[in-house]
């Protein structure tokens, strides 16, 4: 096996999509990047996730944020060369009490105002997008409706960045795990990885629901905790499902996949923390009847698989990005709260202009791992945790 | 033509709908048997090239005959029973969320002691011992009929006299079954088992057509059988290309013979032995392909095949299947010493049928999904659940019996169920001093039979996983 070389001007721990897309901005802005991760590429959160992308937050950071990647996932199989799955669909977010009815008309309006074409379907126009849900068995006073979201392949995705940050000469480390950041002088210096010192520059912390345990190494602590999201996937049927429908109320989201499975998860609101990924027959029974409800003709479609995956999770429920004050140059990129696959691409982007000296697209202010300290801040309502 | 061996109890006859085509069957057939007694070989499309598929394995295990029925999409019709004025339609190649929602699921519960999963001569003799033991027993088959490749076996079995042997394997499934009929064991057909959750105890999902079972046991006999194994070569879907058990299944179980004239892949005592059934049901062999240089069965078999004047062509192997929506031919070449085409050496038969008898691989799915160590082990035909040798996975309270915990053959099979059932009826507490006694006697005839030399390979095996449970089993 290829071994690393003595340095680089970046060391980045994770290979799920926020590792394999910082190496490949940073890269194509001429820096040398060594990727460590201790298992496979996609192996975490990742590979785990249904890969929605969707831009109807509560607020206004996440919206700009997530618009933001929505411009590069439009653009992403012309600039990585590989056919990502990016489509369309749209996001169905049903209302089912009043409380949500008027959480939603604000959020709306706010997100209409940074130019987010999301509006109000009453029931009647929600039958009209996807007619086989049983709006009424349900209880949805009505949904709010943004055609512009979509979802995206996270295996394509992730694997169609690493590929082309290889191709830039970035050099990616699997099964190769990082024991633990060094710091020297209040310096992040590199990374002791199970293939030896690599020193660096730059160490960046995209090592999802396990970035925590990483930040600790370098003295580091991090508010973050993982939490065992789990996901199932029934048997393929002709495509009649184009949106990704949704409902915090019954902590509940499900979309049609390319292949024409139905892929939906469920949180279980008595979930603990924990590094937990056994599948539970709780999940696969509440969901099952969940999708009966949601759209009865499904009670014909069998279940094929089911897993677990970790959500990394977050006070606020918004990401961690940028510096920590005491480490210099050990950059976080996580606490993605359940939705990395979708702010990744911007986030990396930022990530690789903020190391590189360039201005910002967007500011990584608000996501500052300082904040918790400060005690000042928003959290994000439109979650399903 | 009357079979020589079988009587078919055909049942009532009835009439289903397939396509806006009125189609008369026997209410004991199964949909895709039917279906291909009737001449209909594609049974679907692949999804992605759109190529014709057709009936390959029969006992639910390759997916290649899923249909729309009454409705409902993805049903395996190999193992779904017809029934009058079923509609049936094939799906183009995705099935379609039914039009109006089928009727609620009904749930059941069950607790037991002990749960076995898959109803052939393991998990019968599993059950057996357990239920005389005094266990509370269910049994969990996903076929329409008891008894696993059992039920398909026409010839007088090999193997140790107190094992059946000299009697057919139709035979000795019915007298498990009877046995079994006097003790208490709840029979669950149609039903497959997903998942076991396993915990402090089993949590086991079971599908089946009215809904969703969850069956609680102490323990759990894992005896699921094995899948057929497809070898690569162009054309190798085409309608008519069938597993060895799939054409017994349809020949000896339905009484449907699909063909008239076959190449078979393989000089195992399985091809050998369906050799002779296809003489026996009129069709013409053409040939027995083995890439080996030498037989692989029993002497016995291949003398008699060869008499019956099939040629075993060794060191050959297919090239292709010919045909576009079904088989029409086999083209067929030698092989040198490293097994590679020798060219010019091509040979075409004109049949219609490809039968595939090149080994089997154990269903592991249950034990592997429940988070049981497994190995690779070819002598055993693929992946195994690591297993000592009293059938004990790395599973608190998790066993593996018969083709599942490696391939081998029927009466093993019996004897390791043997063991599985009576170890975990101990295990409960149930009679230990009885069940020791069967456990000794079982294990002692498993050892003399393998002691032969046409078990050698098995035993390596078996004695390689048995190391590893060293390492696993606490
Ligand atoms: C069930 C489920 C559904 C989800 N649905 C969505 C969705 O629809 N849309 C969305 O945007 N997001 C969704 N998410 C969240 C999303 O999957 C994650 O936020 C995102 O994938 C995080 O990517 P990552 O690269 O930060 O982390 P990961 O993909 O978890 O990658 C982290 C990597 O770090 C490696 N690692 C850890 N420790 C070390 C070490 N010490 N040394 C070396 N390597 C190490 C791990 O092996 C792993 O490969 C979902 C998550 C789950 C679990
Ligand atoms: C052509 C041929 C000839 C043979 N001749 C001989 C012979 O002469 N002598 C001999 O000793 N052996 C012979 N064998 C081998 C013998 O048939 C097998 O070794 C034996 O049947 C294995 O028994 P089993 O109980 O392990 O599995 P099987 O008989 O395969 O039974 C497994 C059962 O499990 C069920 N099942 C599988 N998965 C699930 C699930 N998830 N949920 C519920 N149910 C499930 C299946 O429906 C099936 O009924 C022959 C085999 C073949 C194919
Ligand atoms: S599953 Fe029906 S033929 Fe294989």
């Amino acid at each position: 096996m290829r071994r690393p070389r003595e340095s680089y001007d970046v060391a980045v721990i994770g290979a799920g999509i926020i590792g394999c897309a910082t190496a490949y901005y940073l890269a194509s802005r001429g820096l040398s990047v060594a990727v460590f991760d201790r298992s496979y590429i996609t192996s975490g959160a990742t590979g785990r996730c249904p890969g929605g992308i969707r831009q109807q937050w509560s607020t206004e950071d996440h919206v700009r944020l997530a618009m933001k990647s929505v411009e590069i996932y439009k653009n992403l199989d012309q600039e990585l060369g590989v056919e990502t799955g990016y489509r369309q669909g749209g996001y169905l977010i049903l209302a089912k009490t009043e409380r949500e009815v008027k959480d939603f008309e604000r959020n709306m309006r706010m997100q209409r105002s940074l130019g987010l074409p999301v509006r109000w379907l009453e029931p009647g126009e929600i039958r009209e997008i996807v007619p086989e849900l049983d709006v009424e068995g349900i209880g949805a006073l009505g949904a709010a409706w943004n055609p512009t979201d979509g979802y995206a392949d996270p295996f394509k995705v992730t694997f169609g960045y690493a590929r082309a940050a290889e191709r830039l000469g970035a050099e990616i480390f699997t099964f190769t795990g990082v024991e633990r950041v060094i710091v020297e002088d209040g310096q992040a210096r590199g990374v002791k990885t199970s293939r030896g010192v690599v020193r660096a520059e730059w160490v960046v912390n995209a090592a999802g629901a396990w970035s925590r345990l990483v930040a600790e190494t370098a003295g580091v602590s991090l508010p973050n905790k993982p939490y065992r999201h789990e996901i199932l996937v029934t048997e393929p049927v002709k495509p009649f499902l184009r949106p990704m429908v949704i409902s915090f109320h019954d902590n509940v989201y499900f979309r049609q996949s390319s292949r024409g499975g139905i892929i939906g998860g469920w949180g279980d609101p008595n979930e603990k923390p924990g590094y937990n990924f056994e599948s539970s027959p709780r999940f696969l029974i509440t969901m099952a009847r969940l999708l009966a409800k949601y759209i009865p003709p499904l009670r014909g479609v069998r279940v094929v698989r089911q897993w677990a995956g970790l959500y990394d999770v977050t006070p606020d429920a918004r990401q961690i990005t940028g510096p920590v004050r005491g480490v210099e140059g050990f950059i976080q990129v996580n606490g993605f709260s359940g939705h990395g696959f979708m702010m990744g691409p911007a986030t990396a982007h930022l990530v690789a202009q903020f190391i590189a000296g360039e201005p910002l697209d967007l500011p990584l202010e608000p996501f500052s791992p300082d904040r918790f300290e400060r005690g000042a801040f928003e959290g994000e309502t439109a979650v399903v945790g | 033509m009357a079979h020589p061996i079988l009587e078919f109890d055909r049942g009532r006859e009835v009439e289903f709908n397939f396509e806006g085509r009125r189609i008369r069957a026997f209410e004991s057939e199964s949909i895709a048997a039917a279906l291909v007694a009737e001449g209909i070989l594609t049974l679907g499309w692949s999804p992605k090239r759109r190529r014709p598929r057709g009936f390959f394995c029969g006992i639910g295990k390759c997916s290649s005959c899923l249909m729309t029925v009454d409705g409902v999409p993805n049903v395996r019709t190999c193992i779904t029973p017809v029934r009058d004025g079923v509609e049936v339609r094939r799906q183009r190649p995705l099935g379609e969320l039914p039009k109006a929602p089928p009727p609620e699921a009904k749930a059941g519960e069950l607790d037991v002691d002990l749960l076995v999963i898959g109803g052939g001569p393991a998990g019968l003799s599993a059950a057996i011992e357990a239920s005389r033991l005094g266990a509370r027993v269910a049994i969990a088959d996903e076929n329409v009929r008891p008894g696993g490749q059992l039920i398909k076996q026409t010839h007088k079995f090999f193997g140790s006299r107190e094992n059946y042997a000299g009697v057919r394997g139709i035979e000795i499934a019915r007298i498990l079954l009877r046995e079994l009929d006097g003790l208490s064991a709840t029979w669950l057909t149609r039903a497959t088992v997903i998942a076991d959750y396993a915990g402090r105890s089993h949590d086991v999902v079971v599908s089946t057509p009215e809904g969703p079972w969850r069956i609680r046991a102490d323990a759990v006999v894992v005896s699921t059988g094995a899948t057929e194994n497809m070898i690569p070569f162009p054309n190798n879907d085409l309608p008519g290309v069938m597993g060895a058990g799939g054409l017994q299944t349809l020949m000896h179980v339905f009484g449907v013979v699909p063909g008239e004239s076959a190449l078979i892949v393989g000089a195992g005592n399985v091809g050998l032995i369906l050799a002779y059934q296809l003489l026996q049901a009129g069709v013409d062999v053409k040939a027995i392909v083995e890439i080996m240089p030498k037989i692989g069965g029993y002497a016995v078999h291949a003398a008699k095949v060869r008499r019956m004047g099939v040629p075993i062509l060794l060191r050959h192997t297919l090239r292709r299947a010919v045909g576009r929506e079904r088989v029409e031919g086999a083209e067929i070449v030698r092989v040198d010493e490293s097994f590679r085409p020798i060219e010019g050496t091509e040979e075409r038969f004109d049949v219609d049928m490809i039968v595939l008898a090149v080994g089997l691989t154990p269903s592991t799915e249950v034990p592997r999904q429940a988070g049981a160590a497994w190995d690779y082990v070819p002598e055993l035909g693929g992946p195994v659940p690591i297993h000592d040798p009293y059938l004990r996975t790395s599973v608190e309270g998790m066993y593996v019996a018969g083709d599942s915990s490696g391939i081998e053959e029927a009466t093993t099979a019996m004897l390791e169920g043997r063991v599985a059932g009576a170890h975990a009826a101990a295990e409960l507490g149930l009679r230990p001093d009885r069940a020791e006694g069967v456990i000794k006697e079982a294990l002692r005839q498993l050892e003399s039979f393998r002691s032969g030399p046409f078990s050698a390979k098995v035993v390596r095996g078996k004695q390689r996983v048995w190391e590893r449970a060293r390492e696993v089993i606490g």
